[in-house]
C-alpha cells in the first residue's frame, strides 16, 4: 500500500515539475532567448522540453504523450497570435506517432542513441512546423505564407542544439536511476 | 475457442470505444480552450507580466555583457576609429570654418569692389614679422600676384602693398612700415563739421550744416611696430581728433577712397610748418583671416 501511494506521490511530484518546467521554459524562451537570438530565430525550449519528455518516457505510454503534448500545445499557443488549441492538435498527433515509431522498432542495446533522438527530432519539429502553417494558411489564406526560410532552418539547428543538451542531461539522469534501482534491488 | 474469439472483440471494442471517448473529450477540452482563448491568454499574460519582466531584463543584462565580451576586441578598433574620426572631423571643421570666414569676406569685398570695378585675389595670412611689420601671405607669382599691388580686407582698409613675389607667398609691406609712406585726406563728413550753433548771434549766424568743410591732405608714414602717423598737414589747416583718412586721388600706389585710420592725438606746433598727428590705424591683425591682393588696379597717372 505504501509503495503504491508512494508511486502515486511520486507521479503527481514528476508530472507538478514537468508543468512548472513547461512555463519556466515558456518564459525563457519568449523573454530570456529574444537577446540571444541568431538570425532572428530563437529555440523553441518548449518543443524541446516536450520531445525530450516523450522520448524518454515509457514507449507505449500514450496517455503521457497526449498529457505532455496538451500541456506543450497549450504553451504555444498561449505565445502564438491565433487561438489556443492548434498546437494541442497537432502535438498530440506528433506524439502518438513518436510513441507508434518507438513501440515497432525493435529492442536494441542502445535505445537512447543520440542519432535516434535527432533524426525523430529533426522529423517532428519539421511535421510540426509545415502541419502548423498549413493550418494557418487554410484557416486565413492572406496571413501565413507557407515558406520555409533561413529563420525557420536557424530556429531548427538552435532548437537541436538544446534538445541534444537536454537528451545528454537525462540519459545520465536515467543511468543513474538505474545505476540506484540495481543497488537497491542487491 | 469462440468464448476467446468474442473476449477478443469485445475488448478491440472496448479499445476503439476508449479512443473515441478520447477523441471527443480531447477535441471538447479544445474547442473550450479555443472559445475562451483570448481569456485565458490575458490571464497568464496578467500573471506571468512580473516574471517575463524579470527574464527580460536579465537577458538584456547577459545579452549586453556577453556582447561586449565577444566584441571587446571590436569594440576596441571601433573606439581607435572614432577617435581618428572625430579627429579628422575637428580639423575638417576648423577648415570649414575658415572658408565659411573666407567666403563671407568675398561676398563683403565684392559688394565693396563692384562700384570700383576691381579685381581681387584673398589670400591667407601665414606669418607676421612683427619687427619689420612685414606680413606673410599663401598667394604668390601663379596666383597673378606681383609686386606693388595694393592690398585690403573685405572693408575696404588698407594693409599694405605687396613687397616681395615667390611662386607660391609673398610678403607684404604694412603701412606701418617705417618704409610706407601714403597721399592721404580727411574723409568729408558733413554732421561733424557743424560750427558756431551754440554762439551764433543775428550779426554772425552759425554756418548751416550742410556747409562741408573742404578735405585736408597729408601723409600717413609707418614709425614701425604697427603704428602710423599723419604728418605733412598745413599748420593753418584745421583737423579733429577722430577724423578718419582715406587715401587720396594723389596717392599713385593705392586706389583713392580706401579706409587709413582715424586721427587720435594732433601734434600742433605754431613754430613749425607743418602739423603731425597720431592716427589709430583700421588694420588689424588680431583677427585677421583673409586678405585680398587688387590685381587690376592701375593709376592712369602712372600709364
Amino acid at each position: 500500500m505504501s509503495i503504491g501511494n508512494w508511486d502515486l506521490q511520486t507521479m503527481w511530484i514528476k508530472y507538478l515539475i514537468t508543468i512548472l518546467l513547461f512555463y519556466f521554459f515558456a518564459l525563457l524562451q519568449s523573454s530570456f532567448f529574444i537577446y540571444f537570438n541568431v538570425f532572428g530565430a530563437v529555440p523553441n525550449l518548449i518543443f524541446v522540453l516536450y520531445f525530450t519528455v516523450i522520448f524518454f518516457d515509457k514507449k507505449n505510454n500514450y496517455y503521457g504523450a497526449i498529457f505532455y503534448a496538451m500541456l506543450a500545445g497549450l504553451f504555444l499557443d498561449i505565445f502564438s497570435t491565433y487561438k489556443i488549441g492548434l498546437s494541442i492538435v497537432l502535438l498530440v498527433i506528433i506524439g502518438i506517432l513518436i510513441k507508434k515509431i518507438q513501440s515497432s522498432l525493435s529492442e536494441t542495446k542502445d535505445d537512447y542513441s543520440f542519432a535516434h533522438f535527432a533524426i525523430l527530432f529533426f522529423a517532428s519539429f519539421l511535421i510540426y512546423h509545415l502541419s502548423l502553417k498549413a493550418c494557418l494558411y487554410f484557416l486565413n489564406p492572406n496571413f501565413i505564407a507557407l515558406t520555409l526560410n533561413f529563420k525557420f532552418l536557424a530556429e531548427l539547428m538552435y532548437s537541436l542544439f538544446f534538445g541534444a543538451v537536454g537528451f545528454y542531461i537525462c540519459k545520465n539522469l536515467l543511468k543513474l536511476d538505474k545505476n540506484n534501482k540495481q543497488n537497491k534491488f542487491f | 475457442m469462440s468464448f476467446t474469439g468474442l473476449e477478443f472483440t469485445n475488448k478491440k471494442r472496448r479499445g476503439w470505444l476508449k479512443i473515441l471517448l478520447g477523441l471527443a473529450i480531447l477535441l471538447g477540452l479544445v474547442f473550450a480552450l479555443s472559445v475562451f482563448s483570448s481569456q485565458i491568454k490575458n490571464s497568464f499574460f496578467t500573471l506571468s507580466s512580473p516574471l517575463q519582466k524579470n527574464f527580460l531584463d536579465a537577458g538584456k543584462s547577459s545579452g549586453n555583457w556577453l556582447g561586449s565580451l565577444l566584441s571587446a576586441t571590436s569594440l576596441q578598433r571601433e573606439n581607435e576609429d572614432l577617435k581618428k574620426e572625430n579627429q579628422k572631423l575637428l580639423s575638417k571643421i576648423s577648415t570649414l570654418q575658415s572658408i565659411q570666414e573666407g567666403n563671407q569676406a568675398l561676398s563683403t569685398i565684392s559688394a565693396t569692389c563692384q562700384n570700383q570695378n576691381f579685381s581681387t585675389v584673398m589670400a591667407g595670412v601665414t606669418g607676421l614679422a612683427g619687427n619689420e611689420d612685414i606680413l606673410t601671405i599663401n598667394k604668390g607669382s601663379d596666383d597673378g600676384i606681383k609686386e606693388g599691388m595694393p592690398v585690403i580686407d573685405q572693408y575696404n582698409v588698407l594693409y599694405g602693398k605687396i613687397l616681395k613675389v615667390y611662386k607660391n607667398f609673398s610678403q607684404i609691406m604694412l603701412i606701418s612700415n617705417k618704409n610706407s609712406i601714403i597721399n592721404v585726406q580727411t574723409q568729408q563728413n558733413n554732421a561733424e563739421i557743424a560750427t558756431g550753433i551754440d554762439n551764433a548771434t543775428e550779426a554772425e549766424p552759425a554756418k548751416t550744416k550742410t556747409e562741408t568743410n573742404s578735405t585736408i591732405n597729408g601723409i600717413v608714414k609707418g614709425s614701425g611696430g604697427l603704428s602710423i602717423y599723419l604728418d605733412l598737414v598745413p599748420v593753418d589747416d584745421q583737423i579733429n581728433s577722430g577724423e578718419i583718412l582715406i587715401t587720396s586721388s594723389l596717392e599713385q600706389t593705392f586706389p583713392k577712397n580706401i579706409l587709413v585710420g582715424k586721427i587720435a592725438e594732433i601734434q600742433k606746433n605754431d613754430q613749425k610748418p607743418f602739423q603731425q598727428a597720431k592716427i589709430d590705424p583700421f588694420f588689424n591683425l588680431d583677427n585677421i583671416e583673409n586678405l585680398f591682393v587688387i590685381t587690376n588696379y592701375k593709376n592712369e597717372k602712372s600709364q
